[in-house]
């Protein structure tokens, strides 16, 4: 017999942790699993605008988050979901050595980053590309870095990274950067040490035991090449949707996971939070995954209420809450 | 047994963070060094890994890139 629980979380960053904490809060029966413990979150290097938290580093955040879960008896466990299927009123969740039982699911499975899909990148990666900043720019004391990107990711990276390097290079193909003012001008406060070249792309990555340059799609200085020591890729994230997608969760035309403003889906009992939704645009944060974490764990709650103890194959009933 | 692990750390890398207190929490001993701060530290982990990124992870000479739960554990004498 699969243990049933009444909501399972997929995902542990902060979407996933806010819902855990709501969830636990509502007396429900919580499993949350995740990989990538702290999701985007864990990466943010230090977070300056999550309300109620003047200063705190994006890791130290979400282990915070965990905590206030499973004070309220979330259980959160490492695993990679394999499956989720609908079986009667209930959906079964496997990993790959379990399954789970449960009334409703949320996906908070956040996004995974982009890559510029050239030759040479994937074997590359670790000697001298890199896809976190926050990780690895610190390596590159006194080295020179480029950056492709333009969106805040790739500001702040480079606010980091300027500690650093000496020389950064920022490749964007827009017109302009799309950072936060605040990060821009920390950015600018780096002076020379940053370029940033506008409107152009990488067409192609150079090096064979280690990174040596790209070739751009424009001349600067002069030159089509241009070398560094390191290359760091923030160009944004996509959702890895093949879970909600197997289970008929209908999608936008962007790729991310369609929800209506509770984070329902187009099938009852599943909902979605965090970076792989779409509610806010493009505009996501730390905040706004925490806040439709919430909501989405507002839903799971209302909708196992009122549904929760109808499935033949429920085995264990929930705590009802009697608000 | 116990093992010879150093691990090669930045300071700002929460991957670094999870790998030491997942040793902590199952009180294995390592020595944790941030390359930031030490060139020859730096110099050494490019050279066992072959790369730039980190977390690495040296135990009794085998070499791990980045925070791999189950890998860490089976080499650390770790039970689940």
């Amino acid at each position: 017999m699969e243990e049933h629980y009444d909501v399972v979380i997929i995902g542990t960053g902060a979407a996933g942790l806010a819902a855990s904490l709501y969830a636990g809060r509502y007396k429900m029966k919580v499993l949350t699993i995740g990989e990538d413990f702290g999701g985007a979150t864990a990466t943010a290097w230090t977070i300056w605008n999550y309300p109620g938290a003047k200063a705190i580093d994006g890791y130290d955040l979400m282990k915070i988050m965990k905590e206030q879960a499973e004070n309220v008896g979330a259980k959160i466990i490492d695993g990679k979901v394999t499956k989720v299927e609908k079986e009667g009123d209930c959906f079964v969740v496997s990993t790959r050595d379990k399954k789970y039982e449960t009334s409703t699911v949320i996906f908070a499975i956040g996004t995974e980053r982009r890559h510029l899909g050239l030759p040479n990148e994937k074997e590359l990666t670790g000697k001298g590309i890199h896809y976190c900043a926050t990780c690895d720019a610190p390596l590159y004391i006194g080295k020179t870095i480029i950056v492709v990107g333009g969106g805040d990711a790739s500001v702040k990276g480079i606010n980091l990274a300027g500690e650093y390097a000496d020389k950064i290079y920022l490749i964007t193909m827009e017109k302009e950067l799309h950072g936060e003012p605040i990060n821009l001008e920390q950015m600018e406060k780096l002076g020379d040490k940053v370029e940033v070249l506008y409107e152009t792309t990488i067409e192609e990555i150079i090096g064979t035991e280690k990174f040596e340059k790209v070739k751009l799609s424009k001349e600067f200085n002069g030159n089509n090449e241009l070398v560094a020591d390191g290359l760091f890729i923030e160009i944004g994230a996509v959702p890895d949707v093949e879970l909600p997608k197997s289970l008929g969760v209908a999608l936008d035309e962007e790729g991310y996971i369609k929800v209506n403003n509770m984070m329902q889906t187009n099938i009852p009992g599943i909902c979605a939070a965090g970076d792989a939704v779409n509610i806010f645009g493009s505009f996501k944060q730390d905040i706004t995954a925490a806040c439709t974490g919430s909501v989405a764990a507002t839903s799971a709650y209302e909708f196992e209420r009122k549904y929760g103890g109808t499935c033949e194959k429920h085995t264990k009933p929930h705590v009802k809450n009697t608000v | 047994m116990e093992h010879n692990i150093k691990i090669y750390t930045t300071p700002t890398c929460h991957y670094c963070k999870m790998t030491k207190e997942f040793l902590d929490e199952n009180n294995v001993k390592y020595e944790a060094v941030d390359v930031t701060q030490d060139e020859t530290a730096r110099n050494e982990m490019i050279e066992k890994s072959g790369q730039m990124g980190v977390p690495v992870i040296d135990i009794d000479g085998q070499v791990l890139v980045g925070f791999n739960k189950e890998k860490l554990a089976e080499l650390a004498g770790i039970s689940a």
